[in-house]
């Protein structure tokens, strides 16, 4: 537990990350470091995509599985780590 | 066909047209005279001309006259033909002749008629056909036979008699029955075969007629007729227009009210991997309520991250947990309906997934991810790979600018600093010893202790991965300082650190247990000293129990061991350093300390030893009471030595005296001895991509050395920061780069810039320089 709560801290403070979030099966953030109605927009939208993203990944190959997104765009990356169970999204900027 | 006497008895009929064949036909009408009926009134006026055709065969005669009207005679019976007498026509054509016959005869022929009739089969299929056709046949035939029509009752008379005579059959169809019956068992039956005649399904008879036929005439007639009517017809008096109106009934709209009817839609949609999870779901239902008692389910594949959700304490939930998610797989998934059937409870929920192993996974790759992102050009240099400008910031690109622009205007070789490996838990701490590991070359381990006698405090091991710059992998905390660190080449995980108060421990790095596998602690013979050095070598001329890897260490109580571990470990010295110099008989053992070791690339039983007092010996390990070859340069104690990659005769040594000192194994004094500066040398290494090539350690600064280019000064000097001693020379073995470590814990990741391996071969390069030393000196 103390080391989820370490991990999450480190990336919160390298350089360019501006937020981390931590989305239960629910869509409700459950650790954020972002306020919380960009917290649950970020969750709501990323979730449509991950599984669109899960889905066409398996549709192809039904063995295969959605390991890790990303969306590069002009301003910031979103990184996406889905489960089933939660979603893991870090937004960073990375030309700071 | 025996219709001769048939002919005979041609009864009168009335002709329409002539063919012979009806002739014959008519037979069957003949009328049998002994039985006299009334005329059937329905028969009376009707004309069948119509179907006047030559369309009658002699077979029809012989069928029986079937007629589709009711057929009743004087007495009021009902002699309507049944359908049980539909074979008769066809037994009727077979038995043609004899029926014929009989019909001639006698009323008992009559009899005998139908019983015949009966037992001679046939398709009664033809029977329907027959039966309505011989209605529309034998009238025919009553219009067509030749003779001249004198009694058209006589028609109806034959036809009365038929009916009669059917009637007759049906009425004595029982009693001849028997008799017949015996009779014919006795006598051969004979069989004739006939055809049945051509049954007409449709006759529209032709509209037009031909020109020469002997209606032609008539038909012009009428023709023409026509047509004039047809022109006089308008403006004619005869012919008036009428038209007739119909009423339009008043219209009633009419009102009806019915339940809405409701609508709902449905989808489903159906996806390549919902088949595939809705097929793995039926079987692994059953498995999953196994599951759940467990903890440990890293090994059921793929749908079962539910497995992270269990707790022993919480089976239930989990179980309910686990049935949910497998049924939500099986359709496209709504939040919504995972938020209704979960518990209510949310609070373990979100402890549960804050403590599941895989947010830990997800963790450690996001971080590398994000830091993938912050070093990317760094890591891209150190992998010489080329580095990709960000089109998307603009101050990247001036950073960039100024950082590249270094590198490329100046061509004399440089150590471009990438990044650092640091973190909080090693600030302050001296870098002792690094080593890469030997299968996965992205990892490094480091170790941290003191170098001198200084306070003891405790040692840190930290795995580092390239990928994550800013935090350890793994991190070992150990008891004493480490001094010694080597990772195994048969088990790339195995870590053996060797620590300041002569312990070994071996850790295994795949986990993050802080204990280590085995210690020596519990040995009798542990180093009672600092270990020095720590090396794995793979022993293939051994003991038979000695096959495979061996530890072998250095310790400052002069002794050399190697080391066995199965349960705990063993070690059995290799060889003692006896004390040579007379100087350093004063110390109370009798043995030196050891600084360092190494073995020869090529033989693993060949070893350098650098001694304390400055000497360097060769020793085989086969070998442990003398050594082989001594070497005498060094004032001052030998801090590392080390085999050249290319050469296999050429050594390098480093003491602290100032000096370091190449040497080739046969020669007992140094070929070349390097010295800039009076600062400890504290550690040198070999480049392993050129063989000229070494980098050096001293208080202050770090060296790079080409002997190709000079062999008096360093091709290349990087000062650090003051107060800072780099400590520790690692050469990164796929690429160009060097790791310096330094006594504030931090490990720093150069480039090597414009130091160009050279062609030809390396070692030969190596020993043109030493072969030109040697002659200049002599």
């Amino acid at each position: 537990m103390a080391e989820v709560e370490d991990t999450l801290k480190r990336i919160q403070a390298q350089h360019g990350v501006i937020g981390t979030i931590v989305v239960n099966g629910e869509g409700i953030p459950i650790r954020t470091t972002l306020d919380n109605s960009t917290s649950v927009q970020y969750a709501g939208l990323l979730h449509q995509l991950t599984m669109k993203a899960r889905s066409a990944v398996r549709d192809i190959d039904p063995q295969n599985e959605l390991t890790f997104l990303r969306i590069r765009s002009k301003k910031h990356e979103i990184m996406v780590a889905p489960d089933k169970e939660y979603l893991l999204i870090a937004i960073q900027n990375p030309s700071e | 066909m025996s219709n001769t006497t048939v002919t005979q008895k041609r009864r009168t009929l009335k002709v329409a047209k002539s063919s012979k064949t009806l002739n014959v036909s008519s037979g069957v009408f003949r009328p049998n005279q002994s039985t006299t009926k009334s005329i059937n009134p329905l028969f009376s006026g009707k004309s069948f001309g119509s179907t006047g055709d030559s369309k009658v065969v002699d077979k029809i005669s012989a069928q029986t006259p079937k007629h589709t009207a009711m057929v009743v005679d004087e007495n009021g019976q009902d002699v309507t033909p049944h359908p049980l007498y539909n074979p008769d026509p066809g037994v009727l054509q077979s038995k043609q002749g004899k029926v014929f016959t009989a019909l001639d005869t006698s009323l008992t022929t009559m009899t005998e008629f139908p019983s015949i009739a009966f037992q001679t089969t046939n398709a009664s299929l033809t029977g329907p056909f027959t039966r309505s056709f011989f209605g529309s046949a034998s009238a025919s035939r009553i219009s067509q036979t030749a003779e001249s029509v004198t009694d058209e009752t006589k028609d109806l008379l034959v036809k009365q008699d038929l009916s009669n005579s059917i009637s007759d059959i049906q009425s004595h169809r029982e009693e001849p029955k028997e008799q017949l019956r015996e009779n014919i068992l006795d006598s051969t039956a004979n069989c004739y075969l006939s055809e049945t005649e051509t049954i007409w399904l449709l006759d529209i008879p032709a509209v037009s007629v031909s020109v020469e036929s002997e209606d032609a005439e008539a038909v012009k007639e009428r023709n023409n007729a026509y047509t004039e009517l047809c022109k006089n017809r308008q403006g004619n008096d005869k012919y008036v227009e009428r038209s007739m109106q119909t009423f339009s009934d008043a219209s009633k709209t009419k009102e009806v009210q019915c339940d809405s009817i409701t609508m709902v839609d449905k989808a489903v949609m159906c996806t390549v991997w919902d088949m595939y999870d809705s097929f793995n779901n039926i079987s692994d239902v059953s498995a999953n309520t196994v599951v759940s008692s467990e903890r440990h389910e890293a090994t059921i594949p793929e749908s079962s991250s539910e497995g992270h959700l269990v707790h022993p304490k919480r089976s239930n939930q989990s179980l309910s947990v686990v049935s949910t998610v497998s049924t939500v797989s099986g359709s496209s998934t709504h939040i919504e309906k995972m938020a209704c059937v979960l518990p209510l409870d949310e609070e373990p929920d979100l402890q549960l997934i804050l403590q599941s192993d895989k947010l830990k996974q997800d963790l450690a790759l996001m971080e590398r991810v994000v830091l993938a992102n912050v070093f990317q050009p760094k890591l891209a240099a150190y992998r010489q790979l080329p580095i990709i400008e960000d089109p998307d910031c603009v101050q990247m690109v001036m950073e960039e600018e100024s950082w590249t622009e270094q590198s490329k205007n100046s061509h004399c070789p440089f150590l471009e600093r990438l990044w650092d490996f640091s973190c909080e838990l090693t600030m302050g701490r001296n870098v002792s010893c690094m080593v890469w590991n030997k299968k996965n070359p992205d990892l490094l381990a480091v170790g941290y202790g003191q170098v001198e006698f200084k306070n003891p405090n405790s040692g840190l091991v930290c795995c580092w991965s390239l990928k994550n710059p800013t935090w350890p992998d793994r991190v070992f905390h150990c008891e004493s300082g480490v001094t010694a660190l080597d990772f195994s080449a048969s088990n790339a995980n195995q870590l053996a650190v060797g620590m300041y108060d002569g312990t070994i421990a071996i850790y295994n790095v795949q986990t993050s247990e802080q204990t280590p596998i085995t210690d020596s602690s519990d040995c009798a013979n542990l180093h009672t000293s600092p270990v020095w050095q720590l090396t794995w070598i793979d022993h293939e001329d051994g003991l038979a129990a000695d096959k495979g890897e061996i530890l072998v260490s250095v310790s400052s109580d002069g002794r050399i061991s190697k080391w066995i571990h199965y349960k705990s470990m063993e070690c059995v010295d290799l060889m003692k350093l006896k004390i040579h110099d007379l100087q350093w008989k004063r110390h109370i053992s009798s043995l030196t300390p050891g600084m360092c070791f190494d073995f020869h690339p090529n033989d693993s039983k060949i070893y350098l030893v650098g001694t304390e007092e400055g000497h360097i010996h060769k020793c085989s390990s086969s070998y442990n009471e003398q050594y082989l070859e001594s070497y005498k340069a060094h004032k001052r104690p030998v801090y590392k030595v080390t085999w050249s990659p290319f050469c296999s005769d050429v050594f390098l040594s480093c003491s602290s005296d100032w000096t370091i000192q190449l040497w080739r194994q046969d020669l007992q004094i140094p070929v070349m001895g390097f010295t800039s500066g009076q600062r400890v040398v504290f550690d040198i290494m070999w480049s392993p991509h050129c063989a000229t090539v070494f980098g050096a350690v001293s208080e202050g600064k770090v060296e790079i050395w080409d002997l190709r280019v000079s062999s008096l000064d360093p091709t290349l000097v990087n000062w650090t920061s003051p107060g800072v001693n780099p400590t520790a020379l690692l050469f990164s073995p796929e690429t160009d780069c060097v790791l310096v470590g330094d006594s504030e814990g931090q490990v720093t990741v150069y480039k090597l810039k414009n130091i160009t391996a050279g062609g030809g071969s390396q070692g030969e390069t190596l020993e043109d320089v030493i072969q030109s030393t040697l002659s200049s000196q002599h």
